[in-house]
Parts: C-alpha cells; sequence; structure tokens
C-alpha cells in the first residue's frame, strides 16, 4: 500500500481547499479572466469619472442643492456628510454593482460541474455539506478580493488629491468592506441554490431574473392589496439597498441584519437541495 | 466484514424499476465483474454504491459503512462512467486538490498526484488541461484520479468503453498491477476483457441479479473449449461424441464446441483429444481449459 494513505481530514478543512481552490480557479481560468477583465473595464470607467471627480462635484453647493430639490432634503443627505467625498460615490455604485456582479460571476458554483460529472469526482472525497460551503465559501472569497481591489484603487485615487486623508480612507475602506460583503451574501446564496437547480450558469442566471422579476411584483401585488404586509419585501435579497444609498459609516450596518438572515434561510435551503440532489 | 453488502436495493425511476430487489455480498481480492446488458442497471448499481444517488428501497455497506459516510473518504474511489474534469483548470492542479481533499498534504499531493499520472502513461500531460487531451486520455486520467491515496475499493463503470486496443490493455495492466492492494469492481459489455481480470461476476439483467458465480470456482464438471479451423463440424462433433468420459459436447458457434467432462486430475482427455485430431487431420485454431465468461452466463 502507498505510503501517502492518510486519514481524511475534518469538514471544516474540507471546506477550506474547496474554497481556496475556487478563489485560485477564479483568477486563472479563461472564463474567470474574462469576468475579471469586464469587471476592472466597469470599475475603471467608474474610478476615474464620477469617483475621482467625486470631490469637485460634492463641494459644489449647487449640486448638492440640485439632489435636494430632485429627491428632497433628506433623501440623500447623508452622501455630503462622508468624509471622504470619493467614497461617497463608490459607496452609491458599488451598492448596485456588486450585487450585479455576484449574481453573474457566482452563477456557475455547481450547474457545470454537476452536468459534465466533476462533482462525483469531489464527492467520493468530501461530503455534501462540505462541497457546498466549499463552493459558497470559495465564491465569498471571490467577492470580498473584488471589494477589496476596488477600495484599494479608490484610497489610492483619495491620497493622489490629498494624502492627509489616509486614516479617515482606510476606516471608510474597512466599514465599506463589511458592508459589501455582507450585503453580496445574499446573492451569492441564492446563486449557489439556483445554480444546483439549473443546467448551465446562464439559466441560474436567468432563473434569478425571473426570481428577482417575479418575486418583485408579488410582493408589489401583495402590498397593494394587504398593506400591513410590507415586510415581505424583505425576502428579496437587495430590498435594504435603496434605504442604504442614505447612510454612512457605521450606521450602514443597522441593515446588515436583513442580508444576514436572508443568506441563513437560503443556505438551509440550498444545503437540503444539495442532500437530495442526484450527482 | 464484506467489502460490500446489498440487501433487496431496488432503485425506481417515475415508477419503472431500474434496480429491483439486488441481494449480493462481496468480498475483498481479485477484481469483480458487473456483467449485463444495456439498461440492465450497472450504472445505477455503481451510482448507488458512490452515494451519487439514493435507492428507493434497500440497503448497502461498503466495509461495514454506511454509503456517504465520512469513513469511506479516500477508502471508496471511482470512474463514474462519463464523468469529466473541470476542463479550465490543470490536470495537475485538480489532481492535487483530491489528494489534499483526502489528507495528502503539501508536496505529497503533487508528488501523489505525479505517480498516479505515472501509472497511466500521462505525466507529460500535468500541466494540460482536460479539454486538449483525447478521449482514451481524458478516460486515463480519470482512472488516475480514482487511485489516488491508494483506495481499498475501487469502482470503474465501463473503463474501456471507447478507448483503443493499445490503452484498453494499458488500463487492464494498471488494473491488474493494483490488485494487489486494492478490490476492482469493473462494469464492462467486455466479457473477453472482464474474463481476463476477474474471478467473481455479478449479472444484473432488467435490474435484477441473474447470476452471481465465480469463474475460478471448482466443480464437479469440467469444459473444454474447442474452437475449429475450417473443418467439417458435424464429423467432429459425433467423433467427440465417440471419447471415452465425455458427458456432453455443445457446438456454441460456427467453430466452437463445448466439452463438458467430469473433473480429472490427468490429461487422458486432452491426449486422446489431440491423437483423434492429428488422425482425422482436423486442425483447431484454439483449446481453452475452461469456458469463456460468455459461454459461462449465457449457456442453458
Amino acid at each position: 500500500m502507498n505510503s501517502l494513505t492518510a486519514s481524511s481530514p475534518s469538514g471544516i478543512t474540507h471546506i477550506w481547499q474547496l474554497a481556496k481552490f475556487e478563489l485560485s480557479k477564479r483568477f486563472s481560468s479563461r472564463s474567470g479572466i474574462i469576468a475579471l477583465i469586464a469587471f476592472i473595464l466597469v470599475w475603471s470607467v467608474i474610478l476615474i469619472y464620477p469617483i475621482k471627480q467625486a470631490s469637485n462635484i460634492i463641494m459644489e453647493p449647487s449640486f448638492k442643492e440640485f439632489i435636494a430639490a430632485v429627491f428632497g432634503p433628506t433623501t440623500l443627505d447623508q452622501l455630503f456628510n462622508w468624509q471622504v467625498s470619493e467614497f461617497a460615490m463608490f459607496w452609491v455604485a458599488a451598492l448596485y454593482l456588486f450585487p450585479m456582479f455576484s449574481i453573474f460571476i457566482s452563477a456557475d458554483q455547481f450547474s457545470s460541474d454537476k452536468q459534465r460529472g466533476t462533482l462525483r469526482f469531489v464527492s467520493l472525497r468530501v461530503s455534501r455539506n462540505s462541497l457546498f460551503f466549499g463552493r459558497v465559501f470559495g465564491q465569498i472569497f471571490i467577492q470580498g478580493f473584488l471589494i477589496f481591489v476596488t477600495l484599494i484603487a479608490t484610497t489610492l485615487l483619495v491620497m493622489s488629491r490629498d494624502t492627509g486623508l489616509l486614516i479617515p480612507a482606510i476606516n471608510t475602506a474597512l466599514v465599506i468592506f463589511a458592508n459589501l460583503l455582507i450585503i453580496v451574501l445574499p446573492y451569492i446564496a441564492t446563486m449557489a441554490l439556483l445554480s444546483l437547480i439549473a443546467n448551465s450558469a446562464r439559466q441560474a442566471s436567468i432563473f434569478a431574473i425571473i426570481l428577482w422579476v417575479i418575486v418583485s411584483i408579488i410582493i408589489t401585488l401583495v402590498n397593494v392589496k394587504f398593506p400591513g404586509l410590507e415586510i415581505l419585501r424583505y425576502l428579496l435579497p437587495g430590498s435594504q439597498l435603496s434605504n442604504m444609498v442614505n447612510t454612512q459609516g457605521l450606521a450602514a450596518f443597522a441593515y446588515a441584519p436583513i442580508p444576514l438572515l436572508q443568506t441563513a434561510v437560503i443556505l438551509i435551503i440550498g444545503r437540503i437541495v444539495m442532500q437530495r440532489s442526484a450527482l | 466484514m464484506s467489502l460490500i453488502q446489498c440487501q433487496q436495493l431496488s432503485k425506481n425511476y417515475s415508477g419503472k424499476a431500474v434496480l429491483s430487489k439486488v441481494d449480493f455480498t462481496l468480498e475483498s481480492g481479485a477484481p469483480i465483474a458487473v456483467v449485463g446488458p444495456n439498461g440492465a442497471g450497472k450504472t445505477t448499481l455503481f451510482s448507488i454504491l458512490c452515494g451519487y444517488i439514493k435507492p428507493t428501497s434497500g440497503s448497502v455497506t461498503i466495509m461495514g459503512e454506511p454509503v456517504g459516510s465520512p469513513k469511506l473518504h479516500g477508502i471508496l474511489s471511482a470512474l463514474p462512467q462519463d464523468a469529466q474534469l473541470d476542463p479550465d483548470s490543470s490536470i495537475l492542479s485538480q489532481l492535487r486538490l483530491f489528494a489534499e481533499l483526502q489528507g495528502i498534504k503539501g508536496k505529497a499531493s503533487k508528488i501523489e498526484a505525479m505517480r498516479v499520472l505515472e501509472l497511466v502513461d500521462l505525466t507529460k500531460e500535468a500541466k494540460a488541461k482536460p479539454k486538449s487531451l483525447s478521449h482514451g486520455m481524458s478516460k486515463r486520467v480519470s482512472i488516475a484520479q480514482a487511485l489516488i491515496g491508494s483506495p481499498k475499493l475501487v469502482l470503474l463503470d465501463e473503463p474501456t468503453a471507447g478507448l483503443d486496443p493499445a490503452n484498453a490493455r494499458r488500463i487492464r495492466q494498471i488494473v491488474s498491477e493494483q490488485s494487489e492492494h486494492t478490490t476492482f469492481v469493473i462494469s464492462s459489455h467486455n466479457l473477453d476483457e472482464l474474463e481476463k481480470l476477474c474471478d467473481q461476476v455479478i449479472y444484473l439483467e432488467e435490474g435484477k441479479l441473474k447470476q452471481a458465480l465465480s469463474i475460478q470456482s471448482a466443480q464437479e464438471i469440467d469444459y473444454l473449449t474447442l474452437v475449429m479451423k475450417k473443418v467439417d463440424m458435424p464429423s467432429v462433433h459425433q467423433a467427440l461424441l465417440g471419447l471415452p468420459n465425455i458427458t456432453k459436447v455443445t457446438q456454441s458457434s460456427d467453430h466452437q464446441f463445448i466439452i463438458e467432462y467430469p473433473t480429472q486430475e490427468d490429461f487422458s482427455l486432452e491426449q486422446q483429444l489431440f491423437n483423434l485430431l492429428a488422425e482425422n487431420q482436423w486442425h483447431y485454431k484454439s483449446i481453452l481449459k475452461g469456458r469463456t465468461l460468455e459461454d459461462t452466463l449465457f449457456s442453458s
């Protein structure tokens, strides 16, 4: 018998190993690199134009008056209270862009591998729980890495304007990092669930679009009929985003329980589907 | 402890029984064959053993553990039919991941990945991506992954299907070489191949276990399989029946006889047979002690 025969690692070690592999695969495979290039292009445009110009625009009293006139005096007033104005613009863009990116980047957590039988090789070596959570954590690492990179780029932009803003920029970046990571969690969990059901990444993305549109319509209709059930809108990932635009700093964490609860529920459902799926 | 124990194992798809109350017990040792026509339930049986699907009813234990038990990780391995590696990650990186998941850490995982690639003669392709490999090479890589960490039990579902003769022969060699430490359970349509490798045979048909037999088992009746060149077959048939101690002679194909006789220690029957052929100038193509697996399974 080969001397390398070893005892199987724990479930947590398996999750860590699978997550690490997902992260390295994302940045070494062709499809991963294409997605990364698209991400860099989009963020380059955002960084170079709105974010770099943010300090000038937001400082303009006329812009503040314009926003107050269009959206009301208290709807977006927090935007003007950011200590580092570049991050105000970053916050607004990131709140909507990262969920979108996470839908498309994490759309193929299981579908292709399930179709071609690749999961069969893995499932002989790890439990289905480890396989499910390993892939999900891999996507969280990927999103975390992307958020981190954009925050570094924004901090560098801030430094190019005023080096004295380094400490407030780092503090702000840390709070934003944690908030954005929490925001994308239910999207990653949803795509894990949908990619278990779908036959391809494209189909999982289509399922996601259908889910968001149909559930939004149903919730709106229910709210029209039963206004007391407004809480139903929190069933859908991202429902808190419009409220979060006008928050900043630690205050944004007030919304964190919504995506965390959504993530927990979706992951529980995903785990059940994974346990019951034929591989 | 039995290697595999199936009790009343059934699997239905949309009400249709694919496996129906299959009972068998297999022990460790020489490779074991699972044979049967298309749709007999071989792949379904393998999928249940690997934990890819759940049986509708019945139970399975592997080395005393239920299917899916963490204790079987690294002990049970498989070549699932038609399963492919991730086409976008290098072969080495995937095999290293599998080794690490089995508890082989750091550089040892690379050494192990290279060892199994060496077994299938594919070390040169280690850094290639699976999509650049031919069908035969992909199959060999899939077999390599099944050998990581020298598991105790390897299930091979159609390991040589679609392979050229040279590659198929290489796979048989690998199974033969590894059989000392690993018990292989092989499903195949190629009975000649299974005959060369296996002793125990499980025969499935329409989801039911039709036969479970040992090719080498000692029996009271012995067989000789005689394949003739172009000769007058009815005359040979008559002459064979005239030999002493012959119980039965069956013509199983155009040029083949199965001679049935009571087991004997000496070679008197063979000597008489050769004398008969020489006297009549009947040229033979081959003489096999015993019956082919095909004849064993399908003789009435």
